[in-house]
């Protein structure tokens, strides 16, 4: 059930049959501590390694990662991780490309503003998520529309565009 | 002196009163340097350690290939020396800059790493499809190091029992674009309850770091010879368990950050008494000094010369010892 209501989230924001892509030939698995539930993706062949554990084992050993993070649950809302976004590039339009400068802004936490987007499909509504991409067309992170993008072309170059989510900037900030 | 060139006891006592308090370090330190190395030696070290260790990196090919993170990292500045036995190593002089600021160090292309921390993984040579065991994994350079020498195939088993520490290794394993580790949090003395059949183990065993004093003053004062001690006894259980845990044929590094002969040599020795099936083999690949087979005059194992050193004063990196061993397989 959970991992329909994932599908259908992940579908429903990057396109049909994008979550089948993501997976390949492999398997999700989720690790739930108190807080959340994380979602990994990993080869059939280690589902017994992995998920079957006795309890021999867990009593020496907690699970903290295995294959790619696929995301996170919380709140009844399931959040990419950072991991799986280039893998998502590929496979999705909702792509937002921004100037050298906005991209370096992204990476510190910053939110997208309109003198940094250098282009994005037409169609992407207001609250959709993009994956934010340098002129490199490197993944840097995701963010959520903050308008339809249609009407990006009348902001005023300090005016939002795109809320920051997750950037790779997180992996160095993460770690003080 | 003593009429053999050495310095007699008292000799040793005196000089290292001296030199302890003109370098800033505990007076058994040096002690030790003296009775280790003799005074010449002792003195090079020292000195050595005033000086700060070249910046090095690992290019991360699982993200790019050498030849465009090192031309991107040229494009900002930053000089790159390849490391002559390392592929993907390279000493890095980023002006001045912070290596980790770098959209390419963000981005996973690289991974700022000690030389010999790099040397550890090659030395093991993990191949494509095998199943390998980083013990004691974190922060995560040489897991992501395993992973990127297998091209992501097979299976890196990573343990780290410290749960801060668990945090910066799976931080890591996503930004370098690892697909094949499996992280557990736990004592890595207990790896029989995993029942797994390792091929290769990496154990880079928590020391207490002595060889890190070029890169970390503090460590002049910091441990005492307990704590020392306190180390040895638990890389001993560490190495005994990874020895058990090995499948037959298979291959076992052990290194750590530590000059001391008493964390190396004499653990080494200790399980090469205690394990008959296993034996040290020779590290094809050409760096650093033999491991010693006399230290402090005490005899040991004569294979452990195949072992190697790097020490800051005949290398210009911090100091490690390195060891590779391979288990005898069931039809030996």
């Amino acid at each position: 059930m959970e991992w329909e209501s994932i599908t259908e989230q992940i579908d429903g924001e990057f396109g049909t049959g994008v979550t089948k892509g993501l997976l390949g030939g492999r398997v999700p698995v989720a690790l739930a501590d108190a807080e959340t539930r994380t979602l990994y993706i990993i080869p059939v062949e280690w589902v017994e390694k992995v998920v079957n554990q006795d309890e021999a084992i867990s009593a020496f050993f907690e699970l903290r990662l295995m294959g790619i993070e696929l995301g996170q649950m919380a709140k009844s809302r399931f959040f990419l991780s950072l991991q799986v976004l280039p893998f998502l590039q590929s496979l999705t339009e909702n792509i937002l490309v921004v100037s050298s400068r906005g991209a370096e802004a992204f990476t510190y936490g910053k939110s997208i503003l309109k003198e940094s987007v250098v282009g994005m499909p037409r169609w992407l509504k207001r609250g959709q998520r993009v994956l934010i991409v340098n002129e490199d067309r490197e993944c840097i992170g995701i963010a959520a529309l903050a308008l339809d993008a249609e009407r990006v072309n009348r902001l005023a170059p300090d005016k939002l565009v795109a809320k920051n989510l997750a950037d790779i900037g997180w992996y160095i900030r993460r770690l003080g | 002196m003593v009429s053999d060139g050495h310095m007699s006891r008292r000799q040793i006592r005196d000089r290292a009163k001296v030199l302890a308090q003109e370098y800033g370090y505990l007076q058994y330190m040096i002690e030790r340097y003296l009775s280790l190395w003799g005074e010449e030696e002792t003195l090079r070290f020292l000195e050595a350690c005033e000086e700060p260790v070249r910046t090095s990196i690992r290019m991360n090919t699982l993200k790019a290939s050498v030849e465009q993170t090192a031309a991107r990292l040229n494009e900002k500045g930053v000089d790159l020396q390849q490391v002559e036995w390392l592929e993907c190593g390279f000493y890095a002089d980023f002006h001045g800059f912070s290596p980790g600021a770098l959209l390419e160090h963000m981005l996973g292309h690289y991974y700022v790493q000690g030389v010999p921390s790099m040397t550890v993984v090659q030395a093991l040579d993990p191949q494509p499809h095998e199943t390998v065991l980083d013990l004691a994994a974190a922060p995560g350079g040489k897991t992501t190091h395993l992973a990127q020498m297998m091209n992501n195939t097979g299976s890196v088993i990573a343990i780290e029992q410290d749960r801060l520490r668990v945090a910066s290794l799976q931080s890591n394993v996503m930004r370098c674009g690892v697909e094949n580790a499996i992280v557990y949090r736990g004592d890595a003395r207990k790896i029989e309850h995993l029942e797994l059949d390792p091929d290769r183990i990496l154990l880079d065993a928590p020391c207490s770091g002595e060889g890190l004093i070029p890169l970390d003053s503090s460590r002049k004062t910091s441990k005492t010879m307990a704590d020392v001690r306190f180390c040895a006894t638990r890389e001993d259980e560490l190495l005994d368990a990874a020895v058990r845990a090995l499948k037959p044929g298979g291959v076992l590094v052990y290194s750590t950050c530590s000059i001391a002969p008493e964390e190396n040599e004499y653990v080494v020795d200790e399980i090469l008494g205690r394990h008959p099936e296993l034996r040290i083999v020779p590290i094809d690949l050409d760096f650093g000094d033999p491991g010693y087979t006399n230290p402090f005059g005490v005899s040991l194992n004569d294979s452990l010369r195949l072992a190697r050193r790097f020490l800051p004063h005949n290398h210009g990196t911090e100091g490690f010892f390195i060891c590779k061993m391979e288990k005898e397989s069931e039809s030996d």
